[in-house]
């Protein structure tokens, strides 16, 4: 199956090159660092129910962070994939083999993706379970706000394996967390467009954030981190779209299935642009 | 049955914009031949190559591989490709390179060790099969790239530039090579501006210049076509000058007389002719004509033609 040999030397690069190893020591580091940070916040907090709201408060501040490096790591190592591999001429050791381009690219897309999908989970699991330990808080629905944060880096290296297929791998990877920021900056202005009734912003910035759906998805997790209590207290504030660490409902699922549709198209195209690539 | 040719290419031509990269590309490889594709530096080589892999799509006519359309997959499981410019994994070791190629070609699990243990022998890394290819010169890259051409017994072999960066033994090596897949019934498509070699191995060539074919055939026909024979006269008069020149291009730097283009059977009767003259004719010896000087020849017509058209455009 040409998929998975292409998939596996691409998970087999990320630990031989001791990408994983080196990513994967930091990342410890960084769970012991955060349930010590926790831990001596609590302690400081002598009021049970402030100290929850401060816990949601910097676990949604924590995702945020991991979800950013993670969406730039994945993006950096998508926009690589391809074009590195054109650059070396190792491609054209490959493709004259009995492989497609499609299987070349979807390949590299699902090794990527189970890169991605094992570090978040490993890593998401860890730092809250540190979190749990520490305070004893435990956000309500882990799982899927994980599942929303790899989403967002999914909908992220796909885009950049797609500029991968013609950029050379610096351009496309600054280019992928351009618009990564793009869709972040889109969603800050929808909101705050809503909130003054500036209604064409309101619909541009919407549009953007559909254009690169990064942003809608981050806020899906920002809502499964977020205790009911917290919900209750944004939903009452018009400005609670304004920040993007407070949401008072996820994603609807026309969203989700945009998104799912955005992906299938990304792919679709990068697939196409790579097949009729010269090489 | 008579097996398809391994190569056929029809008027295959490709434009990069407002460039040709070659054009009118036609010629046959047969089964079992090796075939030396010559020509300078950027004179459609490599694309002529890229085309018939499928790495490129051809601007216009058509190709067969192995008897399959360009890009063909089963037709490509018996193929191996040695590239111009590339670069191996250089986090894998030659061992784990071959074993991926191996997987991609679909060498069946019982035969792969075997084969891989085969090709790393042939090309001479057995003994740096498990060092990285990162810490490997350009030589031992080319030798692992020879051993991933070879992987699968392919029966079409394309091999660009082959020995660019060997040494003189692994250019001995190479010319071993391609007569060991000739012997086994392989078609070798070998591109080099390295003539001494081709001249060495290859049944028949092609020379192409600014993405032309300009000459075709087997070796002999190439070189026959460039067949002189060196005369020494002695103070010849008119007569005996007519006499060579009814038999061929006459370039005179007296007291030799190279003639151009006599065909081998005529020698006999040209000394005849001027000895009943009266010339005295003191030597006559053929001249070896080798595939580099054929080349410039060729390569030099092609530029005086251009040249020329560029002066007087019809």
């Amino acid at each position: 199956m040409p998929i998975l040999t292409i998939a596996t030397l691409t998970l087999r690069e990320a630990v031989r090159r001791r990408i994983a190893a080196v990513v994967g020591a930091l990342s410890i580091a960084l769970v012991a660092l955060i349930a010590w940070g926790f831990w001596k916040l609590n302690a400081a907090i002598p009021m049970k129910e402030a100290a929850v709201g401060a816990d949601s408060a910097l676990t949604i501040l924590l995702a945020f962070m991991f979800s950013v490096v993670l969406g730039i790591g994945s993006a950096f190592l998508a926009a690589s994939a391809i074009a590195a591999d054109v650059d070396s001429g190792v491609v054209l050791a490959i493709l004259p083999r009995p492989i497609t381009r499609t299987e070349f690219v979807l390949g590299k897309w699902l090794g990527l993706v189970t890169l991605v999908l094992a570090y978040a989970t490993v890593f998401g699991t860890l730092a809250l379970l540190g979190i749990g330990l520490a305070t004893g808080y435990h956000p309500p629905h882990p799982v899927y706000a994980l599942a929303y944060v790899v989403a967002q880096s999914v909908a992220l290296l796909s885009l950049a394996l797609l500029l991968s297929t013609r950029l050379p791998a610096l351009a496309g990877g600054v280019l992928a967390v351009a618009l990564f920021g793009v869709s972040w900056i889109a969603g800050i202005t929808a909101g705050i467009a809503r909130a003054l009734h500036a209604d064409a912003l309101a619909h541009v910035a919407a549009f953007v954030g559909l254009l690169v759906p990064t942003d809608g998805l981050w806020r899906g997790a920002v809502f499964e981190l977020t205790p009911v209590a917290v919900l209750l207290a944004e939903a009452s504030r018009e400005t609670s779209n304004v920040n993007p660490f407070g949401v008072t409902s996820s994603p609807p699922p026309a969203f989700l299935a945009w998104s799912f549709a955005w992906l299938l198209v990304v792919l679709t195209a990068a697939i196409c642009s790579f097949r009729a690539r010269d090489l | 049955m008579t097996p398809a040719p391994a190569i056929e290419a029809l008027g295959l031509a490709k434009r990069f914009g407002r460039i040709t990269a070659l054009d009118d590309f036609t010629l046959t490889v047969g089964r079992g031949e090796a075939f030396g594709f010559l020509g300078p530096n950027g004179a459609g080589k490599t694309t002529a190559v890229k085309l018939l892999l499928g790495l490129c799509r051809p601007t216009s006519g058509a190709a067969e591989v192995l008897g399959a359309p360009l890009g063909d997959r089963d037709a490509r499981r018996a193929v191996g490709y040695l590239p111009e410019l590339f670069r191996y994994q250089d986090w894998l070791c030659p061992r784990e390179v071959l074993a991926f190629h191996a997987r991609l070609a679909g060498i069946s699990l019982s035969s792969r060790t075997a084969q891989i243990d085969e090709a790393l022998e042939v090309v001479g890394l057995a003994a740096r099969a498990n060092d990285r290819v990162g810490k490997f010169s350009k030589g031992m890259q080319q030798r692992l790239g020879l051993a991933v051409a070879l992987l699968g017994r392919p029966a079409l072999v394309f091999l660009d530039e082959p020995t660019s960066a060997l040494d003189p033994v692994g250019r001995r090596d190479v010319r071993a090579i391609v007569e060991r897949l000739r012997a086994r019934g392989a078609a070798v498509f070998l591109n080099s501006h390295l003539l001494t070699e081709v001249e060495r191995v290859c049944d028949r060539v092609a020379f192409v210049d600014r993405g032309r074919v300009v000459a075709q055939g087997t070796v002999a026909d190439i070189l026959g076509a460039a067949r002189a024979v060196r005369v020494r006269l002695e103070s010849p008069d008119e007569i005996a000058l007519a006499i060579l020149e009814r038999y061929g291009s006459v370039d005179a730097k007296p007291p030799w007389f190279t003639l151009r283009g006599i065909a081998e059977a005529d020698v006999p009767r040209l000394v005849a002719e001027l000895a009943g003259a009266g010339a005295s004719v003191h030597a006559i010896e053929p001249t070896r004509t080798t595939l580099e000087e054929r080349f410039l020849e060729l390569l030099r017509a092609g530029h005086a033609d251009l040249d020329d058209r560029h002066t007087n455009p019809a």
